[in-house]
């Protein structure tokens, strides 16, 4: 396995141009939607099968450090989760982790069952009726096998969304963290940085400016997968009970019936 | 922020059958095993029941996919942790058996009628599966209500057993079989499965407290309280006790607790992506 890639998210420079948004939608020929009123400047409201980057506008009432109404920025993508539901639950193995770490979806091998859909904690994964299959971001698959980076980090002004080799980048977001702090910025932290956090680590990582839950992001996501043995042993257990239940219901009673 | 997989209605019927369809042959099997002679007319009924159900589950999951031609990219690729995966593989094997089942289910050699109860005690393993996984599906999903529930597949299992022994139980009434002991059993066996769903029912709310609540209140309260827990449940296992003597009453039980099930389905899947 090469080394692993990511992409940092700062989103304390990001001046929500959507330059990402754009150069996303035309390096991956993700075709035209209806825009849509969501009573902010954000569109579209969610990810969807041609939306891959999404600048989120979040208005949160007293997240300034002096309490005042924050109007954060966020321009959001799929995690590539070093531990992904969306992987783990591809039936088909469409979705398979890249030598670089990221996580993409085979178009010539997904049916569209849907199933990565319901295992994204962070509903990413969306299904295009068109091709009948699933889609994401896929980290810019073919610029990083050819020595580029992804398109929208090429295209951010502001380098709000740096690629590079992640333990780099963790070690320069955890810098710009302690920047921001010492700038007054209290609830600036880092989402999906530690590898031995939640989801093994986010390759695509963020620096937030006020609580996970402010962005609508999940402060502690887990694998959708972790419960399969108990709900198997439960499941095991009613079919016993109603099994026996049978048992004792057609049981014979003495010999050639009663 | 969480997406809905867009599961809607041929996934409320795949799962409503299978759960038939599996709770039929496991029910049979048992008939045909413990039983006495008599009972083998259930076991029959079941056999031939789970046939075109399973039938009709294949065609059900296979249509609602995306890319219908590539179905076969979920069996070749094996993962045997993973529910949608084996629960493909799953539908195929148990459909082989029910076939058989049904093909044995008109010997009259006591050595092949021998080997069909010993083959059907294999099956049944893969008749509790498939009534049981669609629910560890659900659960094993990061959807608020399906995922954090512990017992979805426990309730989905007892659920095509009370249901499966219901559409035994009204076929034998339509095909004029409602007569004496096995349609007595038949009944016996589908109140101790009503219990069972019912103890799993109380479980499963009580575990997931508030995050239950898609059902529990609102749009969908109604039928969830109404269809499933009164009239799908309370209902039919109150006729089912004390008015087991009359045979219409039997009858009534038997649709009760068919509509109760697909009630839960529905109301499962659909509450949360509504
Ligand atoms: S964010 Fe969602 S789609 Fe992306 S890798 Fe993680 S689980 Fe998969
Ligand atoms: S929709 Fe496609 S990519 Fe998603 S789980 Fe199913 S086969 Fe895999």
């Amino acid at each position: 396995m090469a080394r692993t890639l990511a992409m940092f998210t700062d989103t304390s420079l990001c001046i929500g141009c959507r330059a990402c948004q754009v150069a996303c939608k035309q390096w991956n020929e993700l075709g035209l939607e209806e825009p849509e009123w969501t009573g902010t400047y954000q569109n579209h409201a969610h990810f969807t099968d041609k939306t891959f980057r999404l600048v989120r506008f979040i208005e949160a009432p007293g997240a300034k450090p002096n309490g005042d109404l924050a109007w954060l920025l966020m321009s959001d993508v799929c995690k590539h989760c070093a531990q992904a539901g969306c992987l783990d639950a591809c039936p088909t193995g469409a979705i398979y982790r890249t030598e670089y770490g990221t996580v993409n979806i085979n178009q010539d091998v997904c049916n569209g069952c849907r199933y990565c859909v319901a295992s994204c904690p962070f509903g990413v994964v969306s299904f295009n009726e068109q091709t009948g299959t699933a889609k994401k971001c896929t980290f810019c698959n073919d610029r990083i096998h050819n020595g580029l980076g992804p398109a929208c980090a090429k295209a951010c002004p502001t380098d709000s969304i740096q690629f590079g080799f992640r333990d780099e980048l963790v070690a320069k977001a955890n810098q710009r963290v302690e920047a921001l702090k010492a700038m007054g910025f209290k609830d600036a932290q880092l989402y999906g940085a530690d590898s031995n956090g939640f989801l093994g680590g986010l390759n695509a990582f963020f620096l937030l400016l006020a609580k996970p839950a402010t962005y609508n992001l999940p402060e502690n996501p887990q694998r959708p997968q972790r419960n399969v043995v108990v709900d198997s042993l439960f499941s095991i257990g009613s079919a016993i009970l109603v099994g026996v239940g049978a048992l004792l219901a057609f049981r014979e009673r003495g010999k050639g019936g009663a | 922020m969480l997406k809905m997989p867009g599961w809607e209605m041929s996934i409320v019927w795949y799962f409503f059958l299978g759960g038939i369809a599996g709770g039929a042959y496991f029910t049979a099997a048992i008939a045909d095993n413990v039983g006495s002679r008599r009972d083998q007319a259930v076991a029959r009924v079941g056999y031939l029941l789970s046939l075109p159900l399973v039938a009709v589950c294949g065609v059900l999951l296979i249509a609602d996919l995306g890319v219908p031609k590539r179905f076969m990219n979920m069996i070749l690729h094996f993962k045997f942790w993973d529910p949608m995966s084996i629960g493909a593989w799953a539908v195929g094997i148990f459909g082989a058996f029910t076939f058989v089942s049904s093909v044995l289910s008109f010997t009259s050699s006591e050595s092949m009628a021998q080997l069909r109860r010993r083959i059907s005690l294999v099956g049944m393993l893969f008749g509790f599966f498939l009534a049981g996984y669609t629910g560890i599906l659900l659960s094993n999903s990061a959807m608020p209500f399906w995922g954090d529930s512990r017992l979805m597949g426990a309730l989905f299992l007892a659920s095509g057993g009370s249901t499966g022994m219901a559409a035994v139980a009204l076929i034998m009434f339509l095909t004029g079989r409602s007569v004496g002991e096995a349609w007595h059993k038949i009944e016996v066996a589908d109140r101790y499965s009503m219990l069972v769903e019912m103890l799993v029912l109380a479980l499963f709310l009580g575990l997931l407290g508030a995050a239950a609540q898609p059902i529990t209140t609102g749009h969908f309260a109604r039928l969830f309280w109404g269809g499933l827990v009164g009239a799908g449940l309370i209902v039919p296992l109150l006729l089912n006790l004390f008015g087991s003597r009359v045979r219409a009453l039997g009858l009534v039980s038997a649709v009760l607790v068919l509509v109760g099930g697909f009630i839960l389905r529905y109301v499962v899947v659909m509450s949360i992506q509504g």
